[in-house]
């Protein structure tokens, strides 16, 4: 029953500044999840909204009602620990009755809280463990017990902290399709933060991606994977990650009909034509000015098929040969090498082999382009604070020449 | 490393029965002075002095020891004093306890301005040469009347069981995970309340082994009671000595059940937190 | 396992809103500040009231407070002056130095014989080990009284036992020091061996499995290993030991009152005889801020030395 909206959130531990001046606005009953590796601030965000930070600049608004100064027993908030945080010497069934008997979230008579109880933990699958006590529970049933201990009381907006982060795989796959069930369910403004792109993708209404205490980008999962803000991002979601490489942006070359300019790699191999609207918005944030500057080129592995026809006309054509073949159960993790450069595919084609010449093809929408930072090399952990953009989409596809020959067309 | 023998050991080597020799002939040092005690008050007053080993064991001097009759003989009210000790032991504790608690728990969770201090200062009451706050003690006491009474030995027994209690608990908090707490606070509990749910249950044995090594140290404190108290409220290690001083008579035996009476509620508690003697022994310095 | 029922209550049927509902009050940071200190006020307020004695013990050493003078006035360093000349003081400090080291020392080294030894966890070390804190559990003062039992030269057990006749004292002028050490010795030499047995029991197996599969003898691994990773706890007791054997006092007293003549006489002693015994009461505490200043210089300095072996041996276990 509550939105939720956050404006300038910094926080500080001692010294450190975990967070910069975060701004969110969460709709009522929207399920927002913020992602972000190890280390980003995403418990720090969740612990402001909840008011357990000392040190907090900035406005969080619940329910549209200012929260600032207020006790986090005041806020009518509900948080699921990544620590679980399960009250040792109280059994599941306590742990659950704690938050109802506290007063504050409501009267509830006896016969009320153990109803209540009952309805959560058959939810959960874990009513047969009421009278346990946390250290008999697995790591899967603590996490119950504290999603329950979440979700057995009302609250404006709930806060998950990882649940899932200490699960293993198939438990993990398997409480996520619960997670979003229930999330449906229960309709409560809902801020879940976890590293796990997957999840993000799997369970959020809109995502926001989280580095070093500043949020990056903020959209729907359509639009964090077909658009991304930066490469941070665009590396951020897929396994294997976005295919990256630096080309120089040159005002000659390639005649392209809509008359923008040729992009070209520096070894000499891939060339996409960039439209003019696109280079406008780029020579802002690339260095060299207009006429030219370095870019990086971004392609999903997915997004790259294997050709076996004939090549088409209307997309970008990378011709190598593979270097390594994976074979992961259905799918192929191909490595190309593309005059130099080492472009990973996913495909399906279990005909491939190593050493095998092939043509990759992806489709123009699906190649983006992103202003460079000087020199940035694919695979750099750091990633570019670069600007996204559109990507370019010239009529004629400029080709790449093959690995023996090198050189340009 | 406990039932297994560490790497590089061979089982009945020389060294190994070298080893449990040395170890034998430390604990005959160590259990014999007991030992002897324990026989010399089964001694009755003829035989204290004439035999070493072979006597009649009586528990007489037990009993003389406990009654008015000891008292009148040996102008040493032991069973007053043993109250006395038990009452100044107790209620020092509980001031301590009282007081050391929430003190423990703001320096253990915040790193508040000044808790290093706080907490330095109460460590060097540890340290400190007790006569140098005695003398002063003894000028003050007399004139605000607190000489030889409980209320003045749990006030100055508190330089005992005060750094003990706070700094043992200290530890114990610091070791609490906070978000225990912080799960609390969101159930819609105060901070207070969260910290009387949570956090005190949990730290329940840290204030059990604390209070209880307080309890010890504060009843084996001899130098102020021997200074801050006169006839009427001395504790039970003041009242032993007196048992050897007097000219004239010696009352070995019973001197010798005194010590062991004296000694002996010290013994069975430390017996019964043996667990935590090292944390509390060492200030919580060291956790194993 | 699909969802049933909303698990959420609807708010207008069961489950009233929380009574937060109007709008909670805010509490500003400044209060919320002030907790630490509300908490710790009582302990302060302790600590302030047994400063003031202390610090007022302190005081004592500038002026010339005694019996005879019930109204002592401030006479700057002369009493330290007079201290400090006078032989009586420096065979005190002397007679104190040598306890606090050979009490030290002796008891390290047994100390940590013992507790190696126990590690062996060998069967007379497990049916011993419950019993080996008790003389440290005893009342130093009545330890003192148990071995002034034992050490009587006539029907003293000890004698007996030993075989020295009826003569022997082991109170004497020459015997005594040796004797009160004896006692330190009895008494808390398991306080040594506690501590260390615990901290040889917390230390990692990995690296001494590894050193043995590499074939290292016990004296090697011991050497290399086991003693730079020990040395922190050894030094924690080492430093409680010397701290409190400078300011020594319950069983030497009650065995020799400090004598005969100043054999053992340390400064906890000659201070107590001078400020409650004759009323020198600054004398007294000129004695204590003296044994004071000793005690706190020697502990920044064993401290720091603490500290740095406590880095080093996390860092070998690195």
């Amino acid at each position: 029953m509550g939105s939720l909206s956050v404006r300038g959130l910094t926080a500080r531990y001692g010294k450190t500044v975990a967070l910069h001046g975060i701004d969110l606005d969460v709709v009522d009953g929207e399920f927002f999840v913020i992602l972000g590796p190890s280390g980003a601030g995403k418990t720090t965000t969740l612990k402001s909204v909840a008011g357990l930070v000392d040190a907090v600049e900035g406005e969080v608004r619940i329910a549209g009602r200012d929260m600032t100064g207020v006790e986090p027993y005041a806020r009518n908030v509900a948080m699921a620990f990544e620590s679980y945080a399960l009250y040792p010497q109280k059994t599941v069934e306590q742990n659950l009755a704690s938050p109802l008997r506290s007063g504050r979230t409501g009267s509830w008579s006896v016969a009320e809280q153990s109803e209540r109880i009952r309805q959560v933990t058959t939810t959960l699958g874990i009513e047969h463990l009421r009278g346990r006590f946390p250290r008999e529970l697995s790591n899967g049933q603590r996490q119950r017990t504290a999603l329950g201990r979440v979700l057995v009381r009302p609250a404006d907006v709930y806060l998950l902290d990882e649940p899932l982060s200490h699960l293993d795989a198939k438990l993990r796959a398997a409480m996520r399709a619960e997670l979003k069930q229930l999330g449906e369910m229960s309709r409560t403004t809902t801020l879940y933060v976890t590293h796990d792109y997957q999840e993000a993708l799997a369970l959020g209404d809109r995502v926001g991606v989280l580095r070093d205490g500043r949020l990056v980008q903020v959209g729907t999962p359509q639009q964090v994977w077909h658009e991304p803000a930066d490469t941070f991002v665009a590396r951020m979601f897929g396994q294997p990650e976005m295919n990256l490489f630096s080309a120089d942006l040159t005002a000659d070359l390639a005649a392209v009909p809509e008359g923008g300019t040729a992009a070209r790699s520096r070894r000499g191999g891939i060339t996409v034509g960039v439209p003019a609207s696109v280079s406008g918005s780029l020579s802002g944030s690339v260095a060299g000015g207009a006429a030219g500057g370095s870019v990086l080129l971004g392609i999903r592995p997915r997004d790259l098929e294997v050709l076996t026809g004939p090549e088409p006309s209307d997309r970008l054509v990378l011709r190598g040969r593979v270097t390594l073949a994976e074979r992961l159960g259905r799918l192929v993790e191909l490595s190309v090498d593309v005059a130099g450069e080492s472009v990973i595919a996913v495909t399906d084609d279990q005909r491939v082999r190593e050493g095998d010449p092939v043509s990759l093809a992806v489709p123009w929408e699906q190649v983006h382009i992103f202003g460079g930072g000087a020199g940035l090399d694919t695979g750099n952990g750091a990633g570019t604070a670069a600007a996204r953009l559109g990507s370019g989409a010239p009529v004629s596809p400029v080709v790449d020449v093959s690995a023996a020959s090198g050189g340009d067309r | 490393m406990t039932r297994e023998r560490q790497p590089g050991q061979r089982r009945f080597s020389p060294a190994s029965i070298g080893a449990d020799v040395v170890l034998l002939a430390w604990f005959l040092f160590s259990l014999f002075p007991l030992i002897w005690l324990v026989l010399l008050s089964l001694k009755s007053e003829s035989e204290q002095i004439s035999t070493f080993f072979e006597f009649t064991p009586t528990l007489s001097n037990f009993a003389t020891v406990l009654s008015d009759e000891g008292a009148r003989l040996t102008s040493v009210n032991f069973t007053e004093a043993l109250l006395t000790s038990v009452l100044n032991c107790v209620g020092a504790v509980l001031v301590s306890l009282v007081i050391g608690v929430p003190a423990a728990y703001a320096a253990g969770r915040w790193q508040y301005k000044g808790s290093g201090d706080v907490m330095f200062t109460i460590l060097s009451f540890r340290f400190a040469p007790e006569l140098m706050v005695i003398v002063p003690l003894f000028v003050i006491y007399n004139q605000l009347g607190l000489f030889d009474t409980n209320v003045g030995m749990i006030w100055v027994l508190q330089l005992v069981t005060m750094p003990l209690i706070v700094w043992i608990l200290r530890s114990y908090f610091q070791d609490l995970p906070p978000e225990l707490e912080q799960a609390a606070l969101l159930d819609g509990y105060t901070r207070k309340r969260a910290f009387l749910m949570v956090a005190l249950p949990l730290v329940r044995p840290g204030i059990a082994a604390s209070a209880l090594l307080a309890f010890i140290f504060a009843w084996n404190n001899y130098v102020f009671p021997l200074i801050l108290t006169g006839s009427s409220h001395t504790p039970v290690t003041v009242a032993v000595t007196r048992f050897l001083g007097g000219g004239g008579q010696a009352f070995y035996s019973l001197t010798a059940a005194a010590a062991i009476i004296a000694a002996l509620p010290p013994l069975l508690v430390a017996l019964s937190i043996q667990r935590y003697l090292v944390r509390g022994l060492s200030f919580g310095a060291v956790k194993a | 396992m699909t969802a049933p029922a909303r698990v959420r209550p609807d708010p207008d049927t069961g489950g009233r809103r929380s009574a937060s509902g109007a709008g909670p009050a805010p509490v500003p940071a400044w209060r919320r500040g002030l907790r630490p200190y509300v908490l710790s006020l009582p302990a302060v307020l302790i600590i302030v009231g047994i400063l003031y004695p202390f610090l007022l013990g302190a005081y004592y050493a500038f002026l010339n407070y005694a019996a005879v003078v019930p109204n002592p006035v401030f006479v700057g360093l002369r009493n330290f002056a007079t201290v400090l000349s006078d032989p009586a003081f420096w065979s005190s400090v002397r007679t104190t130095l040598v306890y606090a080291v050979s009490a030290t020392a002796l008891e390290t080294v047994l100390g940590v014989g013992i507790a190696l030894l126990l590690s062996r966890s060998s069967l007379v070390g497990r049916i011993f080990e419950r019993v080996l804190i008790l003389p440290l559990m005893i009342a130093p003062v009545i330890a003192g009284v148990l071995w002034k039992l034992m050490f009587n030269p006539q029907f003293g057990v000890l004698n007996h036992v030993l075989g020295l006749g009826r003569t022997f004292d082991w109170l004497s002028e020459s015997h005594a020091l040796m004797s009160v050490v004896l006692v330190d010795l009895w008494i808390f030499t398991p306080f040594v061996a506690v501590l260390v047995l615990a901290g040889i029991r917390s230390l990692p197996r990995e690296p001494f499995e590894a050193s043995a599969v590499d074939g290292a003898s016990w004296f090697y691994m011991f050497r290399r290993l086991m003693l730079p990773m020990m040395w922190p706890y050894i030094l924690v007791a080492v430093i409680f030991r010397f701290m409190d054997s400078l300011k020594i006092f319950d069983h030497v007293y009650v065995l020799t009152a400090g004598g005969p003549g100043d054999a053992t006489r340390t400064l906890q002693i000659s201070a107590y005889q001078n400020s409650i015994i004759n009323f020198n009461y600054s004398v007294g505490s000129t004695y204590m801020f003296l044994l004071w200043a000793i005690v706190f210089v020697t502990a920044r300095y064993l401290v720091s030395v603490l500290g740095k072996a406590q880095r080093r041996a996390a860092g070998s276990e690195g």
